[in-house]
């Protein structure tokens, strides 16, 4: 009972939950948005999140050598580091789409999970070999300065950045889908298809808008990843691309409020099981059993609808 | 024996001996060569079996085969006797001559479920590494026999087959390759966790298999030849492979792999036509886990080794990548995967580092170009491979029914 006695170590774990929460909750928006739009998993979305880290670790070093980081008021140099992160990945998302999910319009539902698993392995292994000494945990670089808000622990820079880059990046795709032209567009394509297409949305540039917000989404989760964690490995996007996929899922797939919901509900069920006596080496064994049960309980997660099979 | 043949029809016996040879030629090589000639050899094999598919070449082969399927066994079973032999001094070549099968049982284990109805299990490494941990704690802890170890080892694998299977019923599609996928990550990281298997490290030690005196785990002279031990486990191993591979075929032939087909195109019609869709499902996790536990037993005893690096999702992954580029729902293809990958793979360990990403881009290149896989189904042909027996026996002549209503 001396984990209740001590009150701000408990909220110190709300806050290391909420945090997680919140880059589980971009990675599976990220799925939700591309499932929802055009019915198809997109497994190496973890890696793209994972790739924008490096992206951002690699614009540092140049930046760095090239003395811009001196030269350049630290907001200009920052936003610079984070268009180029985003361009990057937005780029890849691009690729993605054009590599691996639109060959297989056609085939069976199997194909595209398929194809951008095996995407995903190659944008890994690029990473682990042409990225310097890339197989090695990299250090992300201190992009947020130490400190805090008002000497609170709690209220570090860091917490803070994060929780309001999350937030407003939210309201910001919240906003596109609701208000813009391209944003209705994409919730016409998400109900129907073909009815999108008489109705003159030209589906394949609205195919290629989703992925590229999917892409910029997911760059903003590579950055949180390594805000949060401080050190990267290559190889971490598989377990995002997971964690993500089942954060969506346990939310409700192609459902962008679940996805929150889901992403929250995992990062607080993993936090609270390592914080356990001997619970630490089991929290994400934990997660996977409740994501398990949620399946089999109500396979079509929080906020789904039901699809009842009609012949 | 072979020219006892009293019918009309025309033999050819050239065909199905020429086959043999060429496939056991094939396997020869792509083993013994070291990656600079084996690689090209590799791509060869892909590029001849995708000519002689588009000319149909294979399909009359195999009809030619099968019509003399006494000559043709004899002739591949005398390869499979030449094969370890030919392959003495090579332990390696050996190796990974057990590799293949071993992963051609798991990727048969995963056709049912994947092949045949179209639901795509992400653990079949976990069975795998139940398989292997069972045999294991079983034969260390216990001092059992290996082969019972095996025996338990697939009974095991096969009731926890059931078990996964029976919550990924309610789950279709995307849903219940997530579920799959969770299970896998849960078997990896407890296991990791369980002090009593050697955690992280595993557990070293196995016992080899022994009939008699006769040991699996010693080298042996033969005919003046000094086979090494993995020529042992090769003829264990080929032996497995044959009978789980002819297993997997009467599967396949039967009511129960139309019924699996059937699941797999559409489950509301199944239903329907009063196909039992929970039977028939676990019955495919069943048989699945069967396969892949008895393939995990085998592989722990042979390593003498049982790690959970050996079992965790990117094996899965691999698993999977052979169903698909060797071609779902033919047990035969599925083999020819197996051997494809495991010998890209094993050949690349010199470069290590690009392995991952040469298989990726395997991968993604295979699906691009042909996702129907390297040698595809065919409509099953009751009346030429039960040809002479139909008129024998009844449920034989079921089956040849069955095929005309599908």
């Amino acid at each position: 009972m001396e984990l209740l006695g001590n009150g701000s170590f408990l909220i110190e774990q709300l806050m290391n939950a909420i945090m997680l929460g919140c880059i589980y909750t971009l990675v599976a928006v990220g799925f939700s948005l591309f499932f929802g739009v055009l019915d198809v998993v997109v497994f190496c979305s973890g890696d793209i999140a994972v790739f924008g880290t490096f992206s951002l670790m690699g614009a540092y070093m140049i930046f760095e050598t090239a003395g811009l980081t001196s030269m350049l008021p630290t907001p200009v140099w920052m936003m610079l580091l984070m268009g180029v992160a985003a361009i990057l990945c937005a780029g890849l998302g691009v690729f993605t789409y054009l590599s691996s999910i639109r060959p297989f319009e056609k085939s069976s539902s199997l194909m595209p999970l398929l194809s951008t698993i095996a995407l995903g392995v190659v944008i890994r292994e690029a990473i682990g070999l042409f990225f310097p000494l890339g197989r090695n945990p990299q250090r992300f670089p201190r992009l947020i300065p130490n400190g805090s808000f008002g000497g609170h622990a709690l209220l570090s820079y860091r917490n803070v950045t994060i929780i309001c880059v999350t937030f407003l990046v939210l309201l910001a795709v919240f906003f596109f889908l609701r208000k813009s032209k391209m944003g209705n567009a994409m919730q016409a394509m998400a109900q129907n298809k073909r009815l999108a297409a008489i109705s003159g949305i030209n589906i394949r540039s609205v195919a290629i808008t989703t992925f590229v917000l999917g892409g910029l989404l997911l760059s903003v989760a590579g950055f949180l990843i390594g805000a949060y964690y401080g050190t990267v490995r290559f190889d971490n996007g598989s377990l995002y691309g997971i964690k993500g996929f089942s954060a969506a899922v346990v939310g409700g797939l192609s459902n962008v409020y679940g996805a929150i919901i889901g992403g929250m509900l995992l990062a607080f069920i993993e936090v609270f099981v390592s914080i356990l006596p001997g619970g630490a080496a089991y929290a994400s064994a934990v997660a996977f059993i409740v994501v398990v049960i949620f399946m089999v309980a109500k396979p079509e997660g929080i906020l789904g609808e039901k699809t009842v099979e009609k012949v | 024996m072979m020219n006892k043949g009293k019918t009309a029809e025309k033999r050819n016996l050239g065909i199905p001996l020429l086959t043999a040879a060429v496939i056991w030629l094939a396997v020869f090589f792509t083993l013994y060569l070291n990656y600079t000639y084996s690689l090209p050899l590799l791509a060869v094999i892909v590029i001849a079996i995708l000519t002689l598919e588009k000319k149909g070449i294979i399909d009359r082969t195999y009809i030619a085969c099968i019509k003399e399927r006494k000559l043709f066994f004899l002739a591949v079973l005398i390869g499979a006797l030449l094969l370890p032999l030919a392959l003495s001094g090579k332990p390696y070549a050996l190796h990974i001559g057990v590799l293949v099968c071993v992963y051609a049982i798991l990727a048969l284990g995963l056709n049912f479920q994947m092949g045949s109805a179209d639901m795509v299990n992400f653990a079949p490494a976990a069975f795998f590494g139940i398989g292997a941990y069972t045999t294991g704690v079983l034969t260390m802890k216990l001092g059992i026999s290996p082969w019972l170890g095996v025996m338990i080892a697939a009974a095991i694998t096969c009731v926890l087959g059931g078990f996964v299977g029976a919550p990924t019923l309610r789950t279709k599609g995307y849903y219940l390759s997530l579920v799959t996928m969770a299970l896998q990550l849960i078997f990896s990281l407890v296991i990791v966790n369980i002090k009593a298997v050697g955690g992280p490290n595993g557990m070293p030690g196995l016992p080899g298999f022994t009939i008699g005196s006769f040991s699996f785990h010693q080298a042996h002279d033969f005919l003046g030849l000094r086979l090494p031990y993995q020529a042992n486990y090769l003829y264990l191993a080929l032996l497995l492979l044959a009978v789980l591979l002819f297993v997997a075929y009467r599967v396949n032939l039967s009511s129960k792999g139309l019924a699996l087909n059937n699941i797999g195109q559409d489950e509301v019609v199944a239903g329907c036509l009063g196909i039992n869709i929970n039977k028939e499902k676990l019955f495919a996790f069943c048989i699945g886990g069967a396969f892949c536990g008895i393939a995990g037993a085998f592989y722990g005893h042979y390593m003498s080794f049982v790690g959970p690096d050996d079992y965790d999702f990117s094996k899965s992954l691999m698993i999977i990548c052979m169903v698909i580029l060797g071609g779902m729902d033919n047990p035969l293809g599925v083999a020819v995967g197996a051997f494809l990958l495991i010998g890209v793979n094993e050949k690349l360990r010199d470069f290590a580092d690009y392995q991952m990403l040469i298989y990726g881009l395997i991968l993604m290149i295979a699906l691009l170009l042909r996702p129907q896989g390297l040698l595809p189904k065919r409509v099953r042909n009751y009346e030429l491979i039960f040809h002479k027996k139909a008129s024998i026996s009844h449920d034989k002549k079921d089956e040849t029914v069955l095929s005309v209503s599908e």
